[in-house]
């Protein structure tokens, strides 16, 4: 039987090519790499922390409005996106896609995955 | 002769002449490069090296090797004991070959020659042997063992479901036994190593995490030290003085999310993330403390005011025991107090390490690694206590 680290790998390749997906990273809630499917050439540990710090302190933000809980945090960029949202209480899956990426389509994919992460973790 | 793996050497020093160490080996983990590391390591040295392969062809080993930027035939004292390519019916070129790998016999005899003329013996994988031979290789194992005064054998020993007194002997037939094994139960999906046995030298280490770097080989892994502290102490500059690599977010001079450093140490490898100093960013403190095995929490020796800032910051951080070391910084100023007053004033207890610092010139700064790595090794790396 595969091992957690693998199937929680599979997931992710899952979304590869999806909608211009082009990297995606399954994070701890306090910013620790559990699987990503990334370039060799990306810090992926220090992208693991930022991308934690950035959903934790959207979260606080709006939390402290009174806002609730977000359901995801989005960066667009002209060289690309990056997308955040919670998989779980205690992960959080991230995802870069292409400038011109269909985020209805993206979103969609990674509502299904987190949800699979969230089953996997626990 | 050493094992040439981080942590391990510390703990055990150097391996005598005449013992068997064995890797025991999780099945989810690739744990093969242990053996080949200790040998690579070994080789270095100059002492004469033999790797018994049974489950790979000679080339095919090589170019494992190579895979972790080890050119083993670039070493006159390596060479191959063959109990491969004769299995499956190839030529074989190496100085030891197997003509048939399934006849212990056979096996036993080129075995001996190849104890008697090497300083170390690595079993690629000792536990396929056992598969192919039966149960009565443990018997020519243990006259192995005996025949090697002079030399030391490593096994790399995956742990399929044997029988209990399969596995009860291979253990009674190792001077040394290091466990090699997943761990599932925490968010982060790593793999550790620890020792389960030794009978040279006294001591128990605590379990140690890993990752195996290509190139490179078996790094000691640290996924999470905090360094933590009150606005303006130096925790960016220390972060930076530290890493390789590092990265920080800050604006107008302050940490307003994160450093991040990635240290290479003494066969460590270690993640560093540093945090804002100012009350306001706390909820960071929050998301960014979980699952850290160390803090270091960095003072500025000139503002005792700052104090209990930094003592209620250690609080956060370290609610569940985690062991804590502390950087008094900023010594070069002339008002810098000492580490005895520092201690006094924090009322912290006589056992905390206080190092003094000077971040912006890089010293001191790895001494207060070594501090936190000697508490989280436990069993005493560094300074041998011979404590669990
Ligand atoms: N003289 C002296 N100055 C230092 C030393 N370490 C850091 N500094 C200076 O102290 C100031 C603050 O350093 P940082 O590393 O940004 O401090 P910090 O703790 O990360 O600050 P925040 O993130 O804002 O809480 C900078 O101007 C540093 O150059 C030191 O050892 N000696
Ligand atoms: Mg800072």
């Amino acid at each position: 039987m595969a091992s957690l680290r693998e199937r929680l790998e599979g997931v992710l390749k899952e979304l590869k090519g999806v909608g211009d997906i082009e990297a995606s990273a399954i994070v701890s809630r306090d910013g620790l790499l559990i699987a990503a499917d990334i370039s060799q050439s990306v810090n992926a540990e220090a992208f693991a922390a930022m991308t934690a710090t950035m959903l934790g302190a959207a979260e606080t933000a709006t939390s402290e409005l009174g806002k609730g809980i977000p359901d995801r945090v989005i960066v667009e960029g002209k060289e690309g996106k990056i997308i955040a949202t919670g998989a779980g209480p205690k992960a959080l899956l991230v995802v870069m896609t292409a400038p011109k990426a269909n985020l209805g389509l993206v979103l969609l994919e990674m509502s299904k995955v987190s949800e699979k992460i969230r089953e996997l973790l626990g | 002769m050493r094992l040439g793996i981080p942590v391990l050497d510390e703990l055990l020093g150097r391996v005598p002449r005449g013992k068997t160490v064995t890797y025991s080996i999780d099945p989810e983990v690739e744990g093969d490069v242990f053996g080949m590391q200790t040998l690579y390591m070994n080789l270095e040295e100059g002492y004469e090296c033999a790797y018994v392969t049974s489950t790979m062809s000679p080339e095919s080993i090589r170019n494992r090797f190579k895979e972790f930027g080890w050119s083993v035939d670039d070493f006159k004292n390596f060479s191959i004991v063959d109990l491969y390519s004769r299995y499956v019916g190839a030529i074989s070129k190496e100085r030891y070959v197997v003509e048939d790998p399934t006849n212990l016999k056979e096996i036993d005899r080129i075995m001996s020659r190849a104890i008697e003329e090497n300083d170390l013996i690595v079993f690629g994988s000792l536990s396929t042997i056992l598969d192919v031979c039966g149960n009565e290789t443990l018997d020519y194992f243990e006259e192995w063992k005996d025949l090697s005064k002079k030399c030391v054998i490593v096994s790399n020993f995956t742990v399929w479901p044997y029988p209990n007194e399969v596995l009860g002997r291979v253990m009674d037939l190792s001077n040394a036994v290091i466990n090699i094994g997943g761990i599932h139960h925490r968010v982060v999906l790593g793999h550790y190593y620890g020792i389960l046995k030794v009978d040279w030298t006294d001591v128990r280490g605590r379990a140690v995490l890993f990752k195996v770097i290509k190139p490179g080989g078996v790094r000691a892994y640290i996924p999470k030290i905090l360094v933590t502290g009150p606005f303006n102490a130096g925790k960016t500059t220390f972060v930076h003085a530290i890493s390789k690599e590092a990265i920080s977010v800050d604006r107008l001079g302050t940490t307003v999310a994160l450093d991040h450093g990635k240290v290479e140490y003494k066969g460590f490898t270690i993640d560093i993330f540093g945090t804002p100093g100012q009350e306001r960013f706390d909820p960071i403190l929050r998301v960014l403390g979980g699952e850290a095995l160390g803090v270091i929490l960095v003072v500025d020796s000139t503002k005792p005011e700052t104090f209990p800032r930094a003592k209620q910051m250690l609080e956060k951080t370290t609610k569940f025991g985690l062991p804590y070391v502390i950087a008094a910084n900023k010594q070069d100023q002339p008002k810098a107090l000492k580490p005895d007053e520092i201690r006094r004033l924090m009322c912290l207890p006589d056992d905390v390490p206080i190092i003094p610092t000077v971040a912006t010139e890089g010293k001191g700064v790895y001494e207060v690694l070594d501090a936190l790595i000697s508490l989280l090794i436990g069993g005493g790396y560094g300074k041998l206590e011979g404590k669990a």
